[in-house]
């Protein structure tokens, strides 16, 4: 079977026939690159770029009816973007906790744990935004069978600096464009979501870099993301479906070695390549400290990247040793941490009506960042922002907190609260932690808003810290190159007890009834004295 | 009876409120509120069900829609047949149609006309400006064709009353059989094309050529949205035999491998963003292992089909394209084969009816008035049993269960197609196109009422679970007011007893 697969892949692709100027021309680029860490995990980020050449998104003005001819492109998600006249959409579902401090920045910036979807949508038409984005996310929780669908307007909100509009707006008759954000922190990542991610790609997971995504191994990872993230440049609308993984050779060698192979880390080796892509390639980021040995020979290497092309090498099973080391030790003392900023973000408080937020920010740097920091809080939690404290060793510095916005919980139309969004602008000092409080409420539910585990808690969405520019008053300063997520938070709401409802049936119809059964016998009985025989 | 005093106490007796009067006045006024109550908690707890139009929808049963046809005969070209070739084409056509279980409401009507020619002839204009009549005319010519606007040319030897009245009845009902009906997808008044596979390159040149026309003819019926895709990666769920052939080896597809062709788990095919049901066009070309793929017959021996139709789903075809040419691009020759075979398919699930074998067509267009017509009738007799049928069964459903609670939304939609049934059986005597859109929005009304979840609402909560939480309360203060009742009046007939005795 696997032989007649790929052989058909090679006749299918060899009847690719070449763009005519009629039609969008469309390519297809896979990368995946590779960074081995010190402590033996291996940070892998595979990209898949479709470029759809000369589209545009729709104006939402204009009727859907026209015909949609794609070659590389997905058509079910081509369907969905043109259906809800999508300029630029966001999808990211995460599982685990980004560590930057060891693993530094990632690749693909969207690690926040959950999912995490925004998009930014021309206004106007006679469809409204928020129609849109509820269809939007309907559509997509079918198509990647997420619980998408449950982000509705308890989670939506519109942070548009933090999350800026990065296509270009085709429409220059001046529309608006708006931008709907929202998370969720508890949804997690699972083969029924890799099985549908991986048909949207040209070639499935039969062919090409996509052939080492073994669902086994992938979701074995201890961090695992998959990304769709689809914006409108100059050339056209790109699709980039993206898979991040933190592997760890070391725990699956039982603690002795950190060598890594394909086959080791997948369980497979790039056999066939994608005979429909534009490139395709393999980057390696070697360690500064040598040491190891590489089979193959990479195709092209420097200092820093080695490079392997699978095109023209295949089988191809990228494998790194160190034949030296007779057993891995972890790096002691742990080394530095990675990014210029740490972050740790921690709920207490013991009561189940308050508690209180930290935030700290370390600047592990020799000068001053200045990030941008979104709190978006569900309204199962008020924030008191009387009690906002921002500290750094000891003392209290209000001066380094600029640009507060703050959105209490909103009540809509239909009953429910919208989430409050607290945003700032924080600059922390050189080899310093600021250390930001704030103390909140949380709400008392009723009995039917519970999820079906109420006991388990609630999961808080990551804040995110994000770039701004850099004031000029801050000698030498400089902000985040993207954006960071903090951890998700879990919050112990009070919980009712479930079974109250009969409890309270039962015992208010016995009250009912002994006070009604006396008082009507009083009312109705024959009262007589009864002559005691002696 | 009189009061001891030796214990020092009243007798109760004696004391005004301990009269039986004022106990049995106490018992009434309870038992009067429960009485009175009974309603109101019979209202407040019963569930809305609005009365529907149970009547008209029964009587919606009984009819039937009526197709007023007019067939003229041209008085100059038909002079020289017999006198009564009218009456008589007239009698066997009403006989034919009578027999025929699917074209009973079709009222037919054969004259010879003096004008039918001529009308024709100088009212070609008049014709463009109805697209969609009831009068069509038969002349004759030197071959059998049909001809625009509505016009049938036959050769005198064609003109016999046997032959002209199957001609006819051939062209304006057409029967259609049990095979050829099962393939017709379901009316609705949108679909989605989705050619998929190597179509990519020359695909809007052929869609232009092969299947634009039909469509353009059919969007009184249909709006169609084309969408087009590649896959590359399309493996079969099973595998075809290999047979050798002399010193060729083939590959072949039995019939019941065809029943399996699509490997939907593999093919992303489907698209979910709307509800249109959706026509796939597949065109498939096999792996070079595999090729030639062909298609066997029952028999198990080589067929040179190279295309299939998959009822109500779409069609597919087979490109082999033999090893030693897996170089070359797909060129617009190569799709002209497939869009035709596609185009045929795609009349074919669209239920258009083929003209008669001995019939030609003269018309420019791939699809001439005759069957327009014919395809028009047909889809509205349809949607109008189709939408009779439903507003039924939401009436026997509302009967049988009664716990289903019935509002205003259900009872307008209902009303709603009933209405669009009428003027559908009112417009019918002008043209078939106007009815076909009453009847399709009568469907669709009839469809939204059907399903209207606010039917499901009270299935969930049934009388059972009430009761459960009533007897609690309601079980244990019932005994001692059934008990005092059952006391008082059982003392009310042994004083009256003693009264009578005493």
């Amino acid at each position: 079977m696997a032989k007649t697969i790929v052989t058909s892949a090679l006749v299918l692709s060899l009847f690719v026939v070449s763009a005519t100027p009629t039609k969008l021309s469309e390519g297809y680029h896979e990368d995946l690159a590779i960074r081995p860490l010190t402590d033996g995990k291996v940070i892998t980020a595979f990209t898949f770029t479709t470029l759809l050449g000369g589209a545009s998104p729709r104006d939402p003005r204009d009727s859907e009816t026209s015909a949609q001819h794609y070659t590389f492109f997905p058509l079910t998600l081509g369907q969905i973007l043109r259906e809800y006249a999508v300029t630029e959409l966001h999808l990211s579902l995460n599982a685990g906790k980004w560590n930057y401090d060891g693993w530094g920045y990632p690749d693909h910036p969207s690690v926040g744990t959950g999912a995490e979807l925004w998009a930014w949508m021309a206004d106007g038409g006679p469809l409204s935004v928020d129609e849109r984005w509820i269809g939007l996310r309907n559509a997509l929780a079918g198509l990647f069978c997420a619980s998408i669908g449950s982000l509705d307007d308890r989670r939506t909100s519109s942070p548009a600096s933090a999350f800026p509009l990065s296509s270009i707006p085709v429409h220059h008759d001046s529309i608006p464009y708006a931008l709907r954000y929202a998370t969720l922190p508890s949804e997690h990542v699972c083969t029924e979501n890799l099985t549908p991610f991986l048909k949207l790609l040209p070639c499935k997971s039969r062919a090409g870099l996509a052939r080492l995504l073994d669902p086994q191994h992938v979701f074995d990872a201890d961090w695992h993301g998959l990304g769709v993230h689809v914006r409108s440049t100059e050339p056209g609308v790109e699709l980039r479906l993206t898979v991040q993984a933190v592997l760890d050779p070391v725990r699956r060698s039982g603690g002795r070695r950190r060598d890594w192979s394909f086959l080791s880390l997948f369980n497979r080796r790039i056999d066939v390549p994608c005979p429909v892509a534009n490139s395709s390639t393999v980057h390696l980021v070697v360690p500064a400290v040598r040491g190891y040995a590489l089979s193959p020979e990479p195709v092209s290497s420097n200092d820093t990247v080695s490079v392997y092309s699978p095109t023209s090498h295949v089988p191809l099973d990228v494998a790194m040793s160190w034949p030296e080391e007779f057993t891995f030790n972890y790096p002691l003392p742990p080394p530095a941490p990675q990014t210029p900023l740490s972050i740790k973000r921690t709920l207490y408080g013991s009561s189940q009506t308050r508690g209180v937020l930290s935030v700290s920010l370390s600047n592990n740097g020799h000068v001053p960042i200045t990030v941008g920091y979104l709190e978006t809080l569900p309204a199962l939690v008020t924030l008191w922002m009387h009690t906002l404290k921002v500290v750094v060793e000891g003392t209290p510095r209000v001066d380094l907190m600029s640009d507060i916005i703050y959105h209490p919980p909103l009540l809509l139309a239909n009953g429910h609260h919208g989430p409050s969004t607290l945003q700032a602008t924080l600059t922390i000092p050189p080899k310093r932690t600021l250390g930001l409080t704030l103390d909140l409420g949380k709400t008392f539910l009723r009995y039917t808003e519970h999820p079906p585990d109420a006991m388990r808690g609630w999961d808080l969405p990551p804040a995110v810290l994000f770039p701004v520019p850099v004031p000029i008053r801050s000698q030498g300063g400089r902000s985040i190159p993207e954006r960071m997520y903090t951890p998700t938070l879990l919050l112990d709401l009070p919980t009712p007890d479930f079974s109250m409802p009969y409890n309270v049936i039962i015992l208010s119809c016995t009250l009912i009834t002994l006070i009604f059964g006396s008082i009507f016998n009083l009312l109705t009985r024959k009262w007589m004295v009864v002559k005691l025989e002696d | 009876m009189d009061a001891n005093p030796s214990h020092g106490l009243k007798e109760p007796q004696r004391l005004p409120f301990e009269s039986p009067k004022i106990r049995r006045l106490v018992l009434g006024a309870y038992w009067t509120i429960i009485i009175l109550a009974l309603p109101f908690w019979w209202r407040l707890t019963s569930i809305e069900r609005i009365a529907l139009p149970s009547d008209r929808v029964s009587a919606q049963l009984d009819r039937k829609l009526v197709f007023p046809l007019d067939v003229q005969l041209d008085a100059p070209s038909f002079e020289n047949s017999s006198p009564h070739l009218a009456r008589e084409l007239n009698k066997v056509l009403v006989q034919t149609l009578r027999a025929s279980p699917t074209w009973r409401n079709l009222d037919i009507r054969v004259g010879m006309g003096e004008t039918a020619g001529a009308r024709n002839r100088v009212g070609d204009r008049h014709a463009d400006q109805s697209p969609v009549s009831n009068a069509y005319t038969v002349v004759f010519g030197d071959h059998t064709a049909v001809k625009h606007p509505r016009q049938l040319v036959v050769t005198p030897e064609n003109a016999s009353v046997q032959r002209l009245a199957s001609i006819l009845s051939e062209l304006l009902a057409p029967e259609i059989s049990s095979i050829q009906e099962q393939r017709v997808i379901q009316y609705s008044n949108r679909y989605r094309l989705a050619f998929t596979l190597l179509n990519e390159n020359a695909a809007s040149d052929h869609l232009e050529n092969h299947l634009f026309p039909i469509l353009s003819q059919l969007n009184i019926l249909h709006n169609a949205t084309v969408e087009s895709q590649v896959q590359y990666h399309a493996p079969l769920a099973f595998e075809p035999t290999e047979f050798a052939d002399g010193n060729t080896s083939f590959h072949g597809v039995t019939p019941e491998d065809l029943t399996v062709f699509i490997n939907s788990a593999e093919w992303s095919l489907s698209s979910s963003v709307s509800n249109d049901p959706v026509l796939h066009f597949v065109l498939f070309v096999p792996s070079s292992s595999r090729q030639p793929l062909c298609i066997l017959d029952a028999h198990g021996s080589r067929t040179n089909q190279t295309a299939f139709l998959l009822p109500q789903w779409g069609g597919i075809f087979i490109l082999n394209r033999g090893a030693q040419d897996v170089m070359t691009h797909l060129t617009a020759a190569d799709l002209v084969p497939v869009f035709s075979a596609f185009a045929n398919q795609l009349i074919a699930l669209l239920g258009v009816p083929s003209l008669p074998r001995n019939v030609s067509s003269d018309v420019a267009s791939p699809l001439s008035d005759w069957q327009l017509d014919a395809l028009l009738r047909r889809r509205t007799s349809e949607n109008i049993l189709n939408s009779q049928q439903t507003l039924d069964s939401i009436v026997k459903l509302v009967d049988q269960i009664e716990s289903m609670p019935v509002d205003q939304k259900v009872k307008g939609d209902v009303h709603d197609a009933l209405s669009a049934l009428e003027e559908a059986y009112r417009s019918a005597v002008e043209s078939p196109a106007v009815p076909l859109r009453w009847s399709s929005e009568a469907l669709s009304l009839a469809s939204h009422a059907f399903f209207n979840p606010g039917m499901l609402a009270m299935l969930y909560f049934p009388a059972e679970h009430k009761y459960a939480v009533y007897t609690p309360l309601f079980a244990s203060i019932s005994v001692p007011l059934i008990v005092a009742l059952g006391r008082e009046i059982y003392a009310w007939r042994r004083e009256r007893r003693a009264a009578r005795n005493g």
